[in-house]
């Protein structure tokens, strides 16, 4: 499953991010890459960004539409 | 190693929002600008300050989140921290998000520069439960750390004094150590390091053999340059290293190093969860929720326009009467030239004090309070989707909102926007945003002559506009930028005295820089117009001004010095009319005309300078030449319709 598909609240592990070396370095940066826990908080309206939390540091990025179709994730557990 | 009399340079470096620039100013006065969002600083400031009696020379760098850089204000990070002048690296964290802040500690701790951490926000890290071990963390890395809470200047004074200290002694960093394959491998190409590389750069060789098997582009250029079959060497050993662990041949060390930052963090510090949501929290549930959000944002700046609009009105009433009767007196002391000098100087000061200054301070708190809070990352959040459809990008309201205060920042804060295409669209967006320059012209004459009504209205009308020009500049961009990802920081409490400190360096810049060239200005104007050489700038312009929008052919000259410092439009025009109340020359709908095509053609001179430095001269002209188009297409449709 991707990201973009995650639901609200629910919490999944990355498992792997496609795309190019540079939008994975980039979410690297932001502590997001393989193996990381994350929740989705809220979608953005207007088919807007996601605003993705990474579940270790509490940090919150907000990813575009495009970039979570290119972040696989697994290991989905509903809060 | 320095020598005693020698100037010591000690870099602040740390990724995006962790408070370099905060202690930068706690230690140099309020230099640098600062806010609750990831770039807030694009270029580096050097100051020199004394401490134990040695002269140090500051610098306060750009954030970055990695050594491996995606835009231009983390390169200038990279290159300064590269550049081999740095004596002592103070690498700032935020301590509420250790566990992130911890990638850049270790790559910057393999550069092998002196180095000393300072735990930032060492207040919000306890309130959020996260309690950190500094003396492990000393002893597993061998940086000196020191919890530090920049905000309110605790623990910045020790925290420089380790750096001295650090400065004088040798470095005794504990480097990580990857797994026994990877380590044996680095040794491989230590060995064919080649010399050529060794005498041109003089970086760390286990660093840059560890980013050339992280696959930086940057490094494998530099190497390639020095040894092409070197780099072949190091790719060569990196697929063998991601066959051997099955992983991604880019991602292979990345990976490792993350997991050795896990360890350090797991080692370092314990992570109690609170029950309760903290206030911040849960305001920021409301605000990142669509509807609320929306309405909370839309609402906010509403307010913020309005009370910066009322208060400004009302002290510009203030001053208005004792403003008068001191030029009733001024202007009776002297006569003929003298007096016509004195009456020019006299309605740029005064304009200064009694227009621009009432208008112009509500406007910079309120902007500050949005920089300040966090804000700004959340209307990024919110309107990113919508922003799409014009062709631009959620990134690109952080440098559009700046440019509300002034554009020439705005323009600057486009380095952070990681694709060319975006970056440019964005800097020739900013120029049609409404500076605080042109909010004062907006205020005094739309407000005053037009109403609330107009004066809203214009300022949609602006966006609008904005949007459009966007809209038509991405049919020619067409190549598609990925997407947004930005940091969202936590919604942080404005510090009172740093908002003070915000508000009275740039009522000083005004001060000191805006308002003498439109004194002077004024002088001119009254000079120019003596000699009649207003005449004939006049009618050079009178196509445009009495031939298109259907003003005045006089206000020509007014016009033309708005490229100087758009107030001066404003300034000038009771000298060019000949009259004190505008209304009485111009009508509604001329006056409605004239804001519009001040608020939308060339901005003013330092923006210019500021896209020729930001962008090349092509960019500067384009953008001079967009928007005299655009600002004589809209007023004229306006002028013609009316």
């Amino acid at each position: 499953m991707k990201l973009l598909h995650l639901k609200e609240g629910t919490i999944a592990v990355i498992s792997k991010i496609t795309g190019g070396n540079g939008m994975a370095a980039r979410m690297a940066g932001l502590g997001l890459y393989e193996g990381k826990k994350v929740r989705i908080i809220q979608a953005a309206p207007f088919r807007g960004p996601l605003l993705v939390e990474d579940i270790l540091t509490g940090t919150r990025t907000m990813i575009g539409r495009g970039i979570a179709s290119h972040v696989e994730i697994r290991d989905e557990e509903a809060r | 190693m320095k020598k005693p009399g020698e100037e010591l340079v000690i870099a602040l470096a740390g990724q995006p929002n962790c408070g370099k620039s905060t202690i930068f100013n706690a230690v140099a006065g309020f230099k640098v600008n600062t806010g609750n969002f990831s770039g807030t600083t694009v270029s580096f400031t050097e100051t020199k300050v004394l401490l134990e009696g040695r002269t140090i020379r500051l610098i306060d760098l750009p954030g970055t989140y990695s050594i491996s850089t995606h835009d231009i204000a983390e390169k200038v990070a990279r290159d300064y921290l590269l550049s081999g002048t740095v004596d002592v690296i103070i690498n700032v964290l935020d301590s509420s998000i250790l566990a992130r802040s911890l990638e850049l500690t270790l790559q910057l701790i393999e550069m092998d520069v002196p180095m000393v951490i300072a735990l930032n926000m060492h207040d919000e890290a306890v309130k959020k439960g996260v309690e950190i071990d500094v003396d492990k963390l000393v002893s597993l890395t061998g940086v000196e750390a020191y919890p530090i809470v920049a905000v309110q200047g605790s623990g910045v004074q020790e925290l420089f004094e380790a750096a001295l200290r650090v400065a004088k002694g040798n470095v005794r960093h504990i480097k990580p150590v990857y797994d026994k394959d990877v380590e044996e491998c680095i040794e491989r190409i230590a060995k064919r390091y080649p010399d050529a590389l060794r005498q041109t750069w003089k970086i760390d060789e286990r660093f840059v053999i560890l980013r050339l098997l992280e696959m930086d582009e940057e490094f494998e250029k530099m190497a390639g340059e020095a040894d092409r079959a070197f780099l072949e060497y190091v790719a060569e050993n990196r697929r063998f290293l991601a066959e051997m662990h099955g992983w991604p041949e880019a991602g292979v060390f990345a990976s490792h190093r993350h997991a050795i930052v896990l360890d350090l963090f797991e080692r370092v510090a314990v992570v109690r969860s609170r029950s309760k949501p903290s206030l911040g929290e849960r305001i920021d549930r409301f605000i990142i929720n669509p509807v609320g959000g929306l309405a909370t944002i839309t609402g906010l700046i509403f307010a913020m326009f309005y009370a910066s609009f009322s208060i400004g009105d009302f002290i510009s009433g203030l001053l208005e009467k004792p403003l008068e009767a001191l030029g009733s007196k001024v202007l009776g002391l002297a006569g003929g030239t003298a007096g016509m000098l004195l009456a020019g100087f006299y309605d740029g000061f005064t304009a200064g004090v009694g227009i621009v200054l009432p208008y112009l301070v509500p406007l910079l708190i309120l902007l500050s309070l949005l920089e300040d809070t966090g804000l700004l990352p959340r209307i990024a959040f919110m309107v990113d989707g919508l922003l799409h459809r014009f062709g631009l990008h959620g990134k690109s309201v952080v440098p559009i909102i700046l440019g509300y205060g002034c554009n020439v920042p705005a323009i600057m804060a486009a380095r952070n926007l990681e694709y060319e295409r975006d970056r440019m669209i964005t800097m020739l967006i900013v120029p049609f945003i409404s500076c605080s320059a042109r909010t004062v012209v907006i205020f005094a004459l739309a407000g005053k002559y037009l109403g609330a009504g107009y004066t809203t209205l214009i300022y949609l009308g602006n966006i609008a506009v904005a949007l459009a020009v966007s809209f038509v500049l991405s049919r020619f961009h067409v190549d598609v930028s990925p997407g947004i990802i930005m940091d969202v920081p936590p919604l942080r409490r404005p510090y009172l005295h740093i908002i003070f400190k915000k508000v009275w360096a740039r009522m000083l810049e005004f001060l000191m820089f805006a308002w003498p060239v439109i004194a002077l200005s004024s002088i001119v104007l009254a000079v120019l117009s003596q000699v009649g050489i207003d005449g004939i700038i006049n009618w050079v312009l009178a196509p445009v001004t009495s031939g298109i929008l259907d003003l005045p052919k006089e206000l020509g000259i007014t016009l033309f010095f708005g490229i100087f410092r758009k107030e001066l439009t404003l300034i000038m025009l009771n000298s060019a009319l000949n009259t004190l109340d505008v209304a009485s020359v111009l009508s509604p709908e001329q006056i409605l005309v004239l804001v519009v095509f001040t608020v939308l053609y060339i901005p003013c001179i330092a923006t210019v300078s500021t896209l020729w430095k930001e962008g090349g001269w092509k960019v500067a002209l384009y953008s001079m030449a967009l928007n005299t188009t655009v600002a004589i297409a809209v007023s004229g449709v306006i002028a013609y319709l009316l």
